[in-house]
C-alpha cells in the first residue's frame, strides 16, 4: 500500500487524465446526443434513417472496437489521429448515441398539449422545442443520463490501448515497474469509485435544481 | 439526519476499505505452491503455456489460425521430451506474468527476456536464444541513429517488456528528456511508427521482417545493436524439478540438432554459437 501512497501524484495525474476525457466527451457526447435526437423526432425520412442507423451501430458494437477503429483502422484511409484526439471522438460518439435515445425518450415524454399551447400562442415549432419541451424533457433526463457519464467514467479505461496514458495506464505503468497487481488495482479502483460518487453528487444537485421550478 | 447517517455509512466503507487495502500491501508469499508441479503435469499429460501470439516469427497465428512460430515450436518440442501435449493461450505480453503467478499457465513462452528484476517474481529455464535489439524508424527519418537522438522524440514500446525498463531507467537518465508510449503489442507499436505518430521504437531484427514484408510497413533498423537479450522459458518460483526437466530438454535439443533445425525453419539461418 505504501507503494501506492509513493506513486500517488503519477497516480493522480491518471486520473486527471480520466476525468478530462470524461468531461470532454461527456460535452460533445451531449451535443451529439441532442441533435440525434431531434433528428429522429422531426427530420425527414433520410435524416431520420441515418440517425437509427448511427445509433443502432454503435449501440451494437463494443465500445473498444469502435476505439481501436478509430486509431489504428483510421490509418489505412490516411487519417492519423493523435491519441487524445482519437480517444475524444471515440467516446463522443458513443456517448452521443446512447444520449440520444435518453433524450429522445425525455422529449416524447413531454405532454403533447404542452407543445400545441406553444403553438397557440404563436410560437414556431424550433422556439416551442427551446422554451417549453427541453427544459421539461431535460430533467426527465437527468437520472438516464447520471447513468450514461458515470458509465463513460470507468468506460474511459479502454482507451489505454491506444497509448492514452489515463488512470488503468499509470497503474500497469507502475506494476510493469514493481511487479505488484493488488495494491495498485485496488488503489485505482478506489480512485475511479470516489469520481464516480462525486459526479453522482453533481448530478445530485443539478437535478435538485432544476425541480426546483416544479 | 438521515443525511448524516448516510455520511457515517460512506465515512464507515472507506475506512474498513482502507483497512482491506492496507492490509494488501505485504508481498504475496507464494509458499502454498504443490510439491512438484512436474509430476502433476505428466499426471495430467498437458502443459499448459502462455504466450502472446502477436510477436511474429517467435509467436503468432498461422493461416490455419494455430499459435505457431520459434516459441511454441520450442515449447512442443520440451513438451514432446516431456512426454506431455502443449496447450497454448494467448494474451497481451504484460499479462503473461501475472496470469503464470495465477497459475492460468504452467509455462510463459513469449521471448521473455532473463532479468534480475523478473528473476525476483519468477523462475527462468536457461536461455534458448540472444537477440540483438536495434533502434527502428520510419524509413522517411533521417535524424535518428543512435540513442543520444531520442532527447525531445517519441518513442514507442511494450508495455511491460524488458524493452520499456530498459528505457525508463537507462537510457532516459543518460540521454534526456523523451517521452514513452506503451502498446499492447509489437504490432500496434510498429504500426504507429509507420503512421508516424511515434519517433522510434527499439526492437530486434528477426521480429521485424515478417511485418514489414507482409504489411508492407515503411520501417527500417539504424545503427549498432543497443544491447542483446537472452530469453528463457518463464516459470513459477521453487518449482526445480519442472526447470531442470525443461533445462534437460532444451541441453538435448541443442545437443542432437533438433534446435538448430528450428532456428532454421523460422530464421532463415543457423543459430550463433
Amino acid at each position: 500500500m505504501q507503494l501506492v501512497f509513493d506513486n500517488l501524484p503519477f497516480l493522480l495525474k491518471g486520473a486527471g487524465y480520466t476525468l478530462l476525457l470524461t468531461i470532454v466527451s461527456m460535452f460533445f457526447g451531449l451535443i451529439i446526443g441532442l441533435s440525434v435526437a431531434i433528428a429522429r423526432l422531426k427530420g425527414n425520412p433520410p435524416i431520420r434513417w441515418i440517425a437509427r442507423f448511427y445509433v443502432s451501430v454503435i449501440r451494437g458494437t463494443p465500445l473498444l472496437v469502435q476505439i481501436v477503429i478509430i486509431y489504428y483502422g483510421l490509418v489505412d484511409y490516411g487519417i492519423t489521429l493523435g491519441s487524445l484526439t482519437a480517444a475524444y471522438i471515440a467516446l463522443s460518439v458513443n456517448a452521443g448515441a446512447y444520449l440520444s435515445e435518453t433524450f429522445r425518450g425525455a422529449i416524447l415524454s413531454v405532454p403533447k398539449g404542452q407543445l400545441e399551447a406553444a403553438y397557440s400562442t404563436g410560437m414556431t415549432p424550433w422556439q416551442a422545442m427551446r422554451r417549453i419541451v427541453l427544459p421539461q424533457a431535460m430533467r426527465i433526463a437527468i437520472p438516464p443520463m447520471g447513468n450514461t457519464f458515470i458509465g463513460m467514467l470507468k468506460e474511459t479505461s479502454l482507451v489505454s490501448v491506444i497509448t492514452v496514458s489515463e488512470l488503468l495506464r499509470q497503474a500497469q505503468l507502475l506494476i510493469a515497474q514493481y511487479y505488484q497487481y493488488m495494491p495498485f488495482y485496488l488503489g485505482i479502483g478506489v480512485m475511479y469509485w470516489i469520481m464516480s460518487t462525486g459526479l453522482a453528487f453533481i448530478l445530485e444537485r443539478f437535478e435538485r435544481r432544476l425541480a426546483k421550478a416544479y | 439526519m438521515i443525511k448524516r447517517k448516510f455520511a457515517m455509512v460512506t465515512i464507515t466503507a472507506l475506512a474498513v476499505f482502507g483497512l482491506v487495502l492496507s492490509a494488501c500491501g505485504g508481498n504475496s508469499d507464494s509458499g502454498t505452491t504443490a510439491a512438484n508441479e512436474l509430476e502433476q503435469i505428466k499426471k495430467a499429460g498437458v502443459i499448459k503455456v502462455g504466450t502472446m501470439g502477436t510477436y511474429p516469427p517467435y509467436t503468432f497465428l498461422n493461416d490455419k489460425k494455430e499459435v505457431d512460430g520459434f516459441d511454441p515450436d520450442i515449447a512442443k518440442e520440451i513438451a514432446k521430451r516431456l512426454g506431455v501435449t502443449a496447450e497454448f493461450t494467448t494474451q497481451d505480453f504484460s499479462g503473461l506474468i501475472p496470469s503464470l503467478q495465477a497459475e492460468k499457465f504452467d509455462i510463459v513462452i513469449s521471448q521473455v527476456t532473463i532479468t534480475d528484476e523478473r528473476k525476483k517474481q519468477i523462475d527462468f529455464t536457461d536461455s534458448y536464444i540472444t537477440n540483438n535489439v536495434k533502434i527502428i524508424v520510419n524509413t522517411k527519418n533521417t535524424d535518428i541513429t543512435k540513442l543520444e537522438d531520442f532527447k525531445g522524440k517519441t518513442i514507442g514500446v511494450g508495455l511491460g517488456t524488458n524493452d520499456e525498463t530498459y528505457l525508463r531507467t537507462e537510457v532516459l537518465p543518460k540521454v534526456g528528456d523523451f517521452k514513452i508510449k506503451t502498446y499492447d503489442d509489437v504490432i500496434t507499436s510498429l504500426k504507429d511508427l509507420d503512421a508516424g505518430r511515434i519517433d522510434a521504437t527499439i526492437n530486434n531484427l528477426y521480429a521485424l521482417k515478417p511485418i514489414v514484408d507482409e504489411n508492407g510497413f515503411q520501417i527500417k533498423a539504424v545503427g549498432e545493436p543497443i544491447k542483446s537479450d537472452m530469453a528463457g522459458v518463464a516459470l513459477r518460483q521453487d518449482n526445480a524439478e519442472l526447470r531442470d526437466a525443461m533445462n534437460k530438454a532444451l541441453a538435448d535439443m541443442k545437443a542432437d540438432g533438433t534446435y538448430d533445425t528450428l532456428f532454421k525453419k523460422w530464421f532463415n539461418e543457423t543459430p550463433a554459437k
